[in-house]
């Protein structure tokens, strides 16, 4: 049957609101009565709180109360993991140390919130800030991770023998062995350095607790609600349903919005209670920057090992990641880092080794990559480092060694963020890479356009990178999906929504089973009143996950829907079929119900009811892959420099991507282009930077560069590639993280490429003009 | 207690008179005084353009204004450019061309861009990313923006 | 962040080495700085207002000196804290008295800097670092002149330190300096004189 609706490039339901204003956004939440927080946040990044004086805070009028460590009592306990430990790896060590609420006693990062203020406006809970005297002793910040290691370092948890936070090695093949065979071995050390989600709305959360009818509402742009709700539900002592959790419109989610059991859903839900009022806290661009999750931030030593040919037969990393103070999201960030290093490659040795470490900076947790641009822009400098040496073309030398189409299923042999053996469930990689090199003219462009320019004293690279990206992961989701009476579907699912059109494609999903328009199709997500089972938005996996629940149930649906009408109208269910809200048979047009009019009927007020039946046209599905569907891709990538000033200017982008059959392909688009900005981001203007004394230096977009439209290429030159995937009925694969995931790697390739008259070769991202001058410098010789 | 300031400003073509504190910021003006929460605050310290509205005709950054200086003058914030039932061409535009996503940004692209387009009735690419380079987005990569832009200007000429 | 430089004063090393220990000249040194009470020997501690940029605030501060080898050299320790962060630096100060008459003064230090003035006020330390010691410099200058000219005539002299606006027109001719050797500051020149404009706004508005 042809596709009405799914696969196809609707228009979005939610944008009219949207465009208009009138989407209703966390701040925009205003409750009578409602009273407003602000943290007194440390300055130091390492220190004893040996005590706090918050008198004058109290005394100012318009504060209702001021509040730390002590006035809370047991709640000043480390919170619950985000994320469960890997037990699943051989071998693996760990201790965890989870989020404070509060600082008691010692702060550990520059930005952890020392006290709380309670006033009648956020302009009086912010002054009062000022009115709060801590008393520090400073101690040395332990920052640079290596050194944290030593012994007699300085210990950010002193209850733990060293800063080792957790240690993991995988390991498929043998890589020593493959490195006594190999001609040329290759080693580098290379840097990725942290980034911020930045997303433009900052986090925020209102609580109203509800004491007559034992009720707390809590509205937050999180990306688990139901973590959210479950976690605020047992620490309370509630029923999770005395908890409802709303997503309002979120501006941006990028990953720093799954973490729950933070400092102001802890404290605050303890306050609204105790205060009797509703209470609303919204962060400001520089608390954004100083006290949410921030990522990237790995040292690696990277070792290649290859036939002159250009073959890989071993790949070796040691690296360490940094998670902060705290390391509540476990080990997900560096899993993925591994199971994403050789993934597009036949490496049949791999060797790749984690060591976590504490410091004294902000808590690492993941930001739209998660780990999986690390381990892409380790090997691609790899291969780029090996090809320099085999005086190869990058592009062939990528080409030869890729994985083939006829491969799949593959096992990878690395165990990752779903403690699950990662398994390739299908993709062409050589195609991707052919048509990114067709798009761009790859060929043209070595033999003709690029010795023009260089004749000219232009510098002018290209850079092309292949990339993979795990998504679609477990462990599930589910969804509810009902007719109403007034023949409208209405489809509710756990996960949140930050702007990823999942008000469109889910209910695109509903309309293509059940016969009826997208735009009569109302999808609830995010709110637990609505549905309360599931994981959270995060690795790529709403569409995927979800998405498939929503098509489960839906399938359930069409079916009650048929049994029933095959009575009423009495045809056999094989001769109706549902257009336009209906259930007609197939050569009688008349003769037909609406869904409305069947779904009341489905709901009998009197009589009997058959044994088994269910009420309604109602379904709810559940949906869990058994491993996460993998995404793949090319990009390509045309870069001019300035050799003075080091400015970069983009001329061509090009990206090839599966991501199976996409439900909008317009959404998908969107949501590689959005990556891409963050990508070109994380490859130039953008660096979250710590001082030696683990002072935060980039709290605002003065020093946080943010890419603008004039920093974005001329135009983003997509191709598509459409291999579904077999883990799931609609054939979907994620796509949310792709456009961010390989262009840091791309971007370097094409800079040293552009800049080949230096010899220069850079192992870091997070790149600046002056930056990329010193490394010249340093090629030169000066 | 802090002094309260009488100001008197037409926003959206409605007439306020209200008693602020000198210190309220523009934004939280019209977006907490006035219940006009369709303008977004992303930085609060000017540099991502989220806040935007026109001022006397002027797209500016409300966020580092104060409501005094308000005083006397019009405002115009995206609630006055169209209904969800009715939207201005612009609007259309970005809907049409997928140049939303979290929407977060938009109100404050809107407002720059009308004010833009009232002067230039028909920009290139290039001109367009200037335009907009005050105003940040982290969703669209700004790609479908500059082409619901280019269809904007098409159907407001198509309009006058 | 190092801080290190010297400065030639034009009198004997006594007279220079004095001033060190009159909390009213200190005080009147450093732009901002509300008073400096003795509170031990060798123990200051005083009120300090600070605008680093978008970053103002009152700031209480410490200045110990230690190591105190008279009239050749000490250790200066600053410790100030206040709502917009902390500051805390250390620095080793050597009188050397010259053949002509003069002194020439050396100091060698490092500065630590944190919360908001670190995260947001960064760009503009160095610079305005650098001012404030050129500034404390030139009214060390002045004093030590009245102070010399006293001694002579047997009167007091008075000697004005800078007002705010000065201070903030110093501060913007250093930010110049140090623009163009670096790539990308070379790509925000236009961005300075906004920069210098609101400096000196804020400090003046700040009256």
């Amino acid at each position: 049957m042809a596709e009405r609706v799914f696969h196809k490039s609707i228009l979005r339901n939610e944008d009219p609101q949207i465009l208009a204003g009138k989407a209703q956004y966390l701040d925009d939440i205003e409750l009578p009565g409602m009273l407003y927080a602000a943290f007194k946040r440390s300055d130091y990044a390492h220190a004893r709180l040996k005590s706090i004086d918050v008198s004058e805070a109290r005394a100012l009028p318009g504060v209702i109360g001021v509040y730390t460590a002590e006035d809370f009592g047991d709640l000043v306990k480390p919170g619950p993991l985000q994320v469960p430990p890997p037990t699943a790896i051989k071998g693996a060590t760990y201790s965890s140390r989870t989020l404070m609420p509060i600082a008691k006693d010692k702060v550990r990062y520059s930005g952890e919130p020392v006290a709380v203020v309670i006033a009648e406006s956020r302009y009086i809970a912010e002054d009062a800030c000022d009115y709060i005297y801590p008393d520090y002793e400073p101690l040395e910040a332990v920052i640079d991770l290596e050194k944290a290691l030593q012994p007699g370092a300085t210990l950010v948890h002193e209850d733990l023998p060293s800063n080792e936070a957790a240690h993991v090695v995988q390991e498929r093949g043998n890589y020593a062995e493959a490195a006594k065979k190999a001609d040329v071995i290759i080693k580098k050390k290379i840097y990725v350095d942290r980034v911020a989600a930045a997303a433009l709305e900052n986090r925020g959360i209102v609580i109203n607790w509800d004491e007559k009818a034992q009720m707390m509402t809590i509205w937050c742009g999180t990306q688990s609600p139901i973590t959210l709700r479950n976690a605020t539900a047992s620490r309370m002592g509630l029923f999770e349903n005395q908890v409802r959790v709303i997503t309002p419109f979120t501006g941006g989610g990028f990953g720093p919005k799954i973490n729950t059991s933070m400092p102001d859903d802890v404290l605050l839900t303890e306050l609204a209670v105790r205060l009797n009022r509703p209470i609303k806290w919204y962060e400001d661009r520089r608390e954004n920057f100083l006290a949410t999750t921030s990522e990237r931030d790995q040292v690696h030593y990277a070792e290649i090992a290859l036939t002159k040919e250009g073959k890989f037969l071993g790949f070796k990393d040691v690296f360490y990641h940094n998670s902060g103070a705290y390391d509540p999201y476990m080990m997900t960030v560096p899993l993925n880092t591994q199971t994403h290093t050789v993934s597009n490659y036949n490496i049949p040795n791999f060797y790749t080794e984690i060591t976590m470490v504490f410091s004294n900076e902000m808590v690492v947790t993941p930001v739209r990559g998660a780990g999986r641009p690390q381990g892409v822009f380790v090997m691609e400098r790899m291969i780029d480092a090996a090809a320099r040496e085999l005086k190869m073309d990058v592009a062939e030398i990528r080409r030869i060694n890729l994985i083939q189409p006829d491969a799949y299923p593959v096992s990878t042999g690395i165990i990752g963020q779903d403690f699950v053996e990662g398994v390739l469930d299908s993709g062409d990689y050589p195609t991707a890479l052919a048509k990114a090199m067709s798009m761009i003219d790859y060929k043209k462009f070595r033999e003709e356009i690029q010795p023009k320019a260089r004749a000219e004293g232009k510098h002018l690279g290209i850079g092309i990178c292949t990339f993979t990206e795990g998504t679609g992961v477990g462990p599930y989701e589910g969804a509810k999906i009902t007719v109403g009476g007034n023949g409208k579907v209405s489809v509710a699912t756990g996960v949140a929504t930050q702007g990823q059109a999942h008000y469109t494609t889910f209910a695109q999903i509903a309309a293509e089973q059940l016969g009826v328009e997208v735009k009569d199709v109302k999808v609830v997500t995010g709110d637990t009143g609505a549905f309360a089972w599931g994981a959270g938005t995060f690795a790529s996996r709403g569409a995927t996950v979800a998405g498939t629940a929503i098509h489960l149930a839906a399938v359930k649906v069409k079916d009650k829907a048929l049994k029933l009408a095959s009575k009423i109208l009495e045809t056999p269910e094989s001769e109706l079929e549902l257009v336009g809200g209906y259930i007609q048979v197939a050569d009688i047009p008349g003769k037909k119900i609406s869904l409305g009019e069947l779904a009341s009927m489905a709901n009998p007020m009197r009589g009997t009811f058959p044994p088994g039946a269910e009420p309604g046209l109602e379904a709810v599905a559940y949906y869990g892959p058994p491993y996460g569907a993998t995404g793949a891709g090319c990009m390509a990538m045309i870069l001019d420099v300035d050799a003075e000033t080091m400015k970069p200017k983009i001329e061509r982008l090009v990206m090839v991507h599966d991501c199976g059959i996409p439900i909008n392909p317009m959404v998908v688009e969107g949501q590689v282009h959005g990556g891409i900005q963050m990508g070109i981001g994380n490859a130039f203007f953008e660096k979250v930077f710590y001082d030696e004394t683990g002072q935060l230096l980039t709290a605002s977009f003065m020093d946080y560069l943010f890419p603008q439209a004039t920093d974005m290429p001329p135009k983003i030159e997509m191709g598509h590639t459409e291999i579904p995937s077999p883990l799931n009925p609609l054939g979907i694969k994620g796509v949310g993280e792709a456009g961010a995931i390989p262009t840091p790697a791309v971007f370097t390739q094409a800079l040293e490429d552009a800049l080949y008259d230096t010899g220069v070769e850079i192992m870091e991202s997070n790149l600046s003009p002056s930056k990329v001058y010193s490394y010249v410098m340093k090629a030169k010789g000066a | 207690m802090t002094q309260l300031v009488k100001i008197n400003v037409t926003v959206n073509g409605v007439p306020y008179e209200r008693e602020v504190e000198p210190r309220l910021l523009l934004s939280d003006f019209i977006r907490h005084d006035l219940k006009l929460t369709g303008t977004h605050v992303g930085c609060e310290h000017g540099l991502c353009g989220a806040c935007t509205i026109l001022f006397d005709g002027q797209s500016v950054r409300s966020c580092i204004m104060f409501a005094v200086m308000a005083d006397g003058h019009k405002i115009e914030t995206v609630e006055s450019l169209g209904t969800p039932e009715h939207l201005h061409p612009l609007q259309e535009a970005f809907m049409e061309k997928h140049a939303l996503q979290c929407g977060f940004c938009t109100p404050g692209f809107l407002m720059t861009i009308v004010d833009y387009l009232g002067d230039n009735k028909n920009p290139t690419d290039e001109e367009i990313r200037e335009a907009i380079d005050g105003n940040y987005c982290r969703c669209t990569g700004y790609e479908n923006i500059v082409e619901a832009v280019k269809l904007a200007a098409k159907k407001m000429a198509a309009h006058s | 962040m190092k801080l290190e430089g010297e400065h030639v004063f034009n009198g004997p090393r006594e007279d220079v080495w004095e001033m060190f220990y009159d909390p009213a000249i200190l005080a009147s040194a450093v732009p901002g700085m509300d008073k400096l009470d003795v509170v031990a020997e060798n123990v200051y501690e005083g009120v300090m207002n600070v605008r680093i940029g978008p970053v103002s605030g009152k700031f209480q501060g410490k200045l110990t000196l230690t190591d105190v080898v008279e009239p050749e050299n000490l250790t200066l320790t600053v410790d100030g804290k206040g709502a917009p962060g902390y500051g805390k630096g250390v620095g080793k100060v050597a009188f050397i008295q010259n053949s002509d008459g003069t002194t020439t003064l050396k100091y060698d230090g490092d500065m630590n800097i944190g919360g908001a003035l670190a995260s947001v006020g960064q760009r503009m330390i160095d610079s305005v670092a650098k001012s404030m010691i050129r500034s404390a410099f030139e009214t060390l200058d002045k004093a030590l002149e009245a102070r010399l000219a006293a001694k002579k005539t047997g009167t007091e002299v008075n000697f004005t330190p800078p007002t705010q606006t000065e201070f903030a027109t110093g501060v913007a001719k250093d930010m110049v300096g140090g623009f163009t050797k670096v790539p990308e500051l070379r790509l925000i020149l236009y961005i300075l004189p906004v920069v210098a404009v609101l400096v000196i706004l804020a400090l003046t508005l700040s009256k």
